[in-house]
């Protein structure tokens, strides 16, 4: 049961008790039940308008959860099609990822222990590895290509092989191959080519290509990716022969009974049964049962749900923007009907039943929103996936298989709605409450409310109190415990609302809180002040952002709202200077600022919604901007980085040597390599597997590891320069250094470390101890260091120590183009040169662009998800003109008669409005700016290699024009209509 | 007679067409002269604000003639009637019309403004003005903050603070008391004095129309002989 399901009953529950609730009011109070119908009923446009204006908060969680449900899709889409009918391997994995091999006959036992399992379709022994592949037909070589030996009867249950004549194959025939669509790409191949395969056996072995198959859901099979180039399938007999594996095997692909999903269900069982059966087996020690499909299908859950987390999260400040707009709708309903309301409260109507009354009409609004956000969600949902299918093609990824993916459960459409009819019922209830506190002669004769008495304000001190005292309880509780700061920050901010509250019994409430507007954006978007109270490792995640943003909008709309009478001071002085100017100035500016509580919505509205598109765009920037950075961060000044499957001895000097290869290399770095056992102190899963280098000695100065890397460090013990680090691990051999994946996890903004690597964090100083498994010999080194690089993941030890714990192969190499040479050109003709090596070269500048370019598709995805808040700023600002044009219509039929032309009356209305609009986006910008800034600049980020903040600037021109001339584009039409009214008409004190 | 001010000649105007036209004015004939301060009274509907908002060019005239100081109204755009409004004429209405989020002052200085005065002289003239109207205390005060007479006087500083050759008032005292009436209309009485200006006023009662020079009856359409 997921945990969507088990939330519905509870939703389900919440939604019956209001329900049941609301019919008992109704019953109770029939004639505010009767005075709110009345209210929906009355004119449908505005009913129509409403309901736009309310269903945005349900629009976007519906359309985050569709996202997050689509994404499962894919993953699942993607896991089955990886898996294909292979439920269960069962292999022995060595340290350095290998797999070995075991006898035959252990499959025989297997299949026969296994006959009376009917959990058990079948199990086919296979031999998997990579191999090199030269197409004799073609001429072109291709190294590292998945090896996968089978034989056609033994593999039924994995079904056939499809050609891309569509014709089904049970399996390669024997001495023949059968390529994938890619490795025939690859090889420039297709049937009836002649293929030298090159394996463990000295000599190849030669096989025609059968036929170019499909990618299909066959088996367990790569189909895609980085460093992966194909399949070439071969009978069991000639993989053996091709792996110089007589007799042997190294996989066991079990398929379990059942459809493909229905077989995961029996997963659990049959591994039980089968480690069960292979601890009885001698020769099958060392190997374990993987459940390749049930796991792969829980990593696909887990994404799907990481992606529906971060949209909902950038989706809340759209959402609070759409809360903001359900206040603003009812704060503008309430005073179009204060009058109405004074006389029903005058005939004697109780101020709980025109709450009531209120009540009941929310209750239809936010029925009915809901039901149309859950529905508009879904368009939105198609969208997103659309965009992402059109952002996001990758190999083995296609943008049909993405909108195929597009999913919407009904679960998901039912979530959306509850949550989204409970918030806009409990912001409806609030504002109501607000609304139906009125003074029955006041609001008969539109005379303004009274300032608050002094009691009003003594209890707003004990209030205030309280919020302080429970802050600093949540400030001292938080902010040592934990690296993220959301919480503390939370209590800060609570602290300094308190005291704003406490002040302003004794103050004015303009400096109270204007002080407390100015404490919320100095105390969330001061950065040092953060490192100072909560320490350089702190984080916080997405979260923190939209807790920070919060804050710090926050702080902005106090600050004007309580100073925008001299905000509008300023400007019209300035515009008073201007002949001809100062009148409009005078109409447009005066309503904005002295009307703080509408025009404080909407700025939130604007501000929050802009203040992410601007974070987001900047985010971008910034990380586009630390591409070079980063190149040269990860890649240590090298071109490529480089493996084979053979040691190439003095690669250096067979470069050198040759005529073809020795100007394309201005360095050539040999290094060992091998796969290792670690022991970190306290680490829970040690030993655990990973990678270790060593430069060799004795090389000249372009072939040394050690003095040709620019590898920068995050962090060396006692401080000490790169190179002396350097130096420090060529003559010490105690000593090693560790890539970024061991760093303690420090960062805001991705990138390397902590967590969710395999194995543990350290720090300098700490001791790890390095096993060879294949010589049995350890020894224990100390980190001096930890690279800023997470590319090329391992421990570099002495050379010396690595050669004594037996890695002396060079297997590992770092390669940099002569000048003026191309990279592509160079690859390939050192591949073709070590090819019966295997080595393939990887472009660090390549690999990187390619994961900038995800980040910054991902990075535009986000963009159009959150821009869709805008539209509750268009909707906002659109409501608030149409009010405005009836609520002044006498007062535009006055200025008129006293000489307002109506292109006056157009400019007034547009220059309020854009005041209003680009106060807001002013706002967000520069908050949006702040954050980011912060985050690129803070020691964390400098920790994860971030040093440049880039503002992009076109991205952010567009971002402000389209939002400014989205919320023109709202008020142009009643503007036009203010403009036309006819004055003689518009002076009548009747609508 | 003196010089005429205001002059129409067959005056109409109708509204809607067909079955549901109605005329509110039927070849309306009138000359108001300068500092002449008219009263024009008639029953309800009988076309007194119609009267008043053609021939203050707030409204256009079906047919007919008018002038305003020898200026035919017809023959003016919509920018011309405005910038007419702005430098030669005041209104005051019975629902005072102020500007709720502008400041007594503000609000009277706002014609200046309109017409092309500088800020801070149009600021020490509207300020003059309140005081004369005995609102000196009240200049900073919002319209929601000043009582229904103080609001009205507010307006007639508003009409009056730029010196308009002609002042409209439409039930300039429907909505105030009978001090507040009488307070009202003795300062249209004195200002009309005090600075010559042609003040027409639209009213139901008979009191204001007592303290005008002339006083003229309408009755459908029409002002009765």
């Amino acid at each position: 049961m997921s945990a969507s399901d088990s939330v519905i009953p509870v939703l389900l529950l919440i939604l019956v008790a209001v329900g049941v609730l609301s019919l008992v009011l109704a019953l109770r109070h029939r004639l505010a039940f009767r005075v709110g119908m009345r209210n929906v009923r009355r004119s449908r446009s505005r009913t129509v308008l409403l309901i736009l204006g309310l269903l945005v908060a349900t629009t976007i969680i519906s359309g985050s959860l569709i996202v997050g449900d689509t994404i499962n899709e894919l993953g699942l889409h993607y896991t089955l099609l990886g898996a294909g009918f292979n439920d269960e391997i069962v292999s022995n994995v060595t340290p350095i990822g290998s797999l070995a091999p075991f006898p035959y006959a252990v499959y025989s036992q297997v299949l026969s222990s296994a006959s009376g399992d009917h959990a058990i379709a079948g199990i086919a022994p296979e031999i998997v590895s990579t191999v090199e592949v030269f197409d004799r037909s073609s001429g072109v070589p291709q190294p590292n290509l998945n090896f996968i030996g089978v034989n056609g009867n033994q593999s039924q249950q994995l079904g056939s092989f499809v050609t891309d004549g569509g014709q089904s194959l049970a399996g390669p025939a024997p001495g023949e191959v059968l390529l994938d669509d890619l490795a025939a790409s690859e090889l420039n191949a297709s049937a009836g080519d002649s293929l030298q395969l090159y394996g463990a056996n000295s000599t190849p072995v030669t096989a025609v290509v059968q036929a170019v198959v499909q990618d299909n859901v066959r088996g367990a099979f790569p189909t895609g990716g980085i460093g992966n180039f194909g399949s070439v399938f071969t009978d069991l007999a000639t993989s053996q022969k091709v792996e110089n594996l007589p007799g042997q095997i190294n996989v066991l692909s079990v398929t379990n009974a059942g459809s493909q999903q229905g077989g995961v269900g029996l997963s659990d069982s049959v591994s039980a049964n089968l480690n069960a059966t292979l601890a009885k087996i001698p020769a099958a020690s060392g190997l374990k049962v993987q459940e390749t499909l049930k796991n792969g299908l829980a990593t696909a859950q887990t994404s799907g749900s990481g992606i529906s987390t971060l949209f909902l999260v950038l989706g809340l400040f759209s959402i609070v923007a759409g809360a903001m707009l359900i206040i603003g709708i009812f704060v503008l309903l309430a005073e179009e009907r204060k009058g109405e309301m004074g006389m029903l409260r005058a005939i004697g109507l109780r101020r709980r039943e025109l709450v009531y009354s209120y009540y009941f009409e929310g209750l239809a609004y936010s029925a009915g929103s809901a039901l149309a956000g859950s529905v508009v969600g879904v368009g939105v949902g198609y969208g997103l996936t659309y965009a992402f299918s059109i952002l996001f093609p990758a190999p083995g990824l296609s943008s049909r298989a993405i909108l195929d993916s597009f999913t919407v459960l009904p679960q998901t459409l039912l979530i959306a709605y509850v949550i989204g009819f409970l918030l806009t019922l409990v912001t409806v209830v609030v504002a109501s409450r607000r609304a139906s506190r009125l003074n029955i002669v006041r609001a008969i004769r539109d005379i303004p409310e009274p300032p608050p008495a002094i009691r009003v304000y003594t209890y707003l001190a004990y209030l205030g109190l309280t919020l302080t005292a429970l802050g600093t309880l949540l400030f001292l509780s938080t902010y040592r415990g934990s690296t993220d700061i959301s919480e503390p920050l939370i209590g800060g901010a609570m602290m300094i609302l308190g005291a704003a509250l406490v002040a302003s019994r004794f103050v004015t409430n303009r400096i109270a809180f204007s002080a407390a507007g100015a404490g919320f954006v100095v105390w969330a978007g001061f950065e040092p002040l953060h490192t100072a109270l909560l320490g350089s490792y702190h984080t916080g995640g997405i979260f923190i952002v939209f807790v920070e943003g919060i804050i710090m909008v926050g702080g902005a709309l106090f600050l004007f709202a309580f100073n925008s009478s001299s905000l509008v001071g300023g400007l019209l002085r300035l515009a008073n200077g201007r002949s001809g100017r100062a009148p409009v100035a005078r109409v447009a500016l005066s309503y904005p600022g002295r009307r703080p509580t509408r025009t404080t919505i909407t700025l939130a509205i604007f501000a929050l919604v802009v203040f992410t598109l601007v974070a987001i765009a900047t985010f971008g920037g910034t990380i586009q901007a630390n591409l070079d950075h980063t190149v040269a961060e990860q890649s240590g000044g090298f071109t490529f980085f480089g493996f084979s499957n053979e040691p190439i001895p003095d690669l250096p000097g067979q470069i050198a040597g040759n005529a073809s290869l020795a100007s394309q290399f201005s360095v050539v770095v040999p290094l060992y390599f091998g796969g290792a056992n670690l022991n970190v102190s306290g680490f829970s899963a040690n030993p655990f597997g990973d990678a270790v280098f060593a430069g060799p000695t004795g090389l000249n100065a372009s072939s040394s590891f050690y003095t040709t890397n620019r590898f920068p460090f995050s962090t060396t013990l006692g401080g000490i320069s790169a190179g002396l680090a350097m130096h420090e691990l060529e003559t010490n051999g105690s000593v090693a250094i560790v890539d970024q994946s061991y760093a303690v996890a420090t960062t805001n903004l991705g990138g390397g470390g902590g967590t969710s690597a395999p194995h543990p964090s350290v720090a300098v100083g700490d001791s790890i101890r390095v096993a060879n498994p294949v010589t049995g010999n350890s020894t224990t080194v100390r980190v001096i260091g930890i690279l800023l690089e997470s590319t090329v993941t391992g421990v570099w030890l002495n050379p010396a120590t690595a050669f004594g714990l037996g890695f002396h192969e060079e297997k590992a190499f770092f390669l940099t183009t002569a000048a003026g040479v191309s990279g592509t050109h160079a690859a390939q003709l050192a591949k073709a040169a070590f090819f019966r090596s295997g080595l393939v070269l990887y472009n660090f500048q390549a690999i990187l662009a390619q994961s900038i370019a995800g980040t910054e598709g991902a990075i535009g995805l986000l963009q159009i998800f959150v821009g869709l808040g805008l539209a509750v700023g268009i909707a906002a600002m659109g409501i608030v003109a149409v009010r405005a044009v009836v609520e002044r219509r006498r007062e535009i039929g006055m200025i008129r008669a006293n000489g307002f032309t109506r292109r006056m009356v157009l400019r007034a209305f547009f220059l309020e409005y854009t005041f209003v609009s680009l106060l807001g986006i002013g706002i967000g910008t520069a908050l949006g700016l702040l954050i980011v800034y912060n985050l690129s600049t803070s020691p964390s980020a400098a920790a994860a290699g971030v040093s440049t903040f880039s503002i992009p600037w076109l991205n952010l021109l567009l971002i402000l024009l389209v939002a400014y001339g989205l919320a023109m584009a709202a008020v142009a039409e009643p503007s036009l209509r203010a403009a036309r009214l006819p004055p003689a008409e518009a002076v009548r004190p009747t609508e | 007679m003196a010089e005429v001010v205001v002059a129409g000649k067959d005056v109409w105007k109708v509204f809607g067409s067909g079955d549901t036209e109605v005329a509110a004015l039927r070849g309306v004939n009138i000359e108001i002269a300068r500092e002449e301060m008219l009263a024009i009274m008639g029953p309800s509907g009988c076309g007194k604000t119609t009267f008043l908002n053609c021939f203050s060019g707030l409204d256009e005239a079906t047919r007919g003639q008018i002038l305003l100081e020898g200026r035919e109204l017809h023959s003016m755009d919509d920018n011309a009637k405005s910038q007419y409004r702005a430098r030669r004429t005041g209104f005051v209405f019975q629902s005072y019309n102020l500007l709720p989020v502008l400041s007594a002052v503000e609000n009277v200085e706002m014609p200046l403004l309109i017409a092309g005065v500088k800020g801070r002289e149009a600021r020490e003239r509207a300020t003059k003005i309140l005081g004369e109207l005995g609102l000196a205390e009240r200049v900073r005060h919002r319209p929601s903050e000043l009582s229904g007479g103080e609001q009205q006087r507010v307006s007639l500083a508003r009409a009056l603070v730029g010196h308009p050759a002609i002042v409209w008032a439409d039930e300039p005292t429907g909505n105030l008391d009978e001090e507040g009436s009488r307070e009202v209309t003795r300062l249209l009485r004195e200002l009309n004095r005090q600075y010559g200006q042609t003040i027409v006023v639209v009213t139901h009662d008979a009191a204001v129309a007592s303290t005008c020079d002339r006083t003229l009856r309408m009755r459908d359409g029409k002002f009765e002989s």
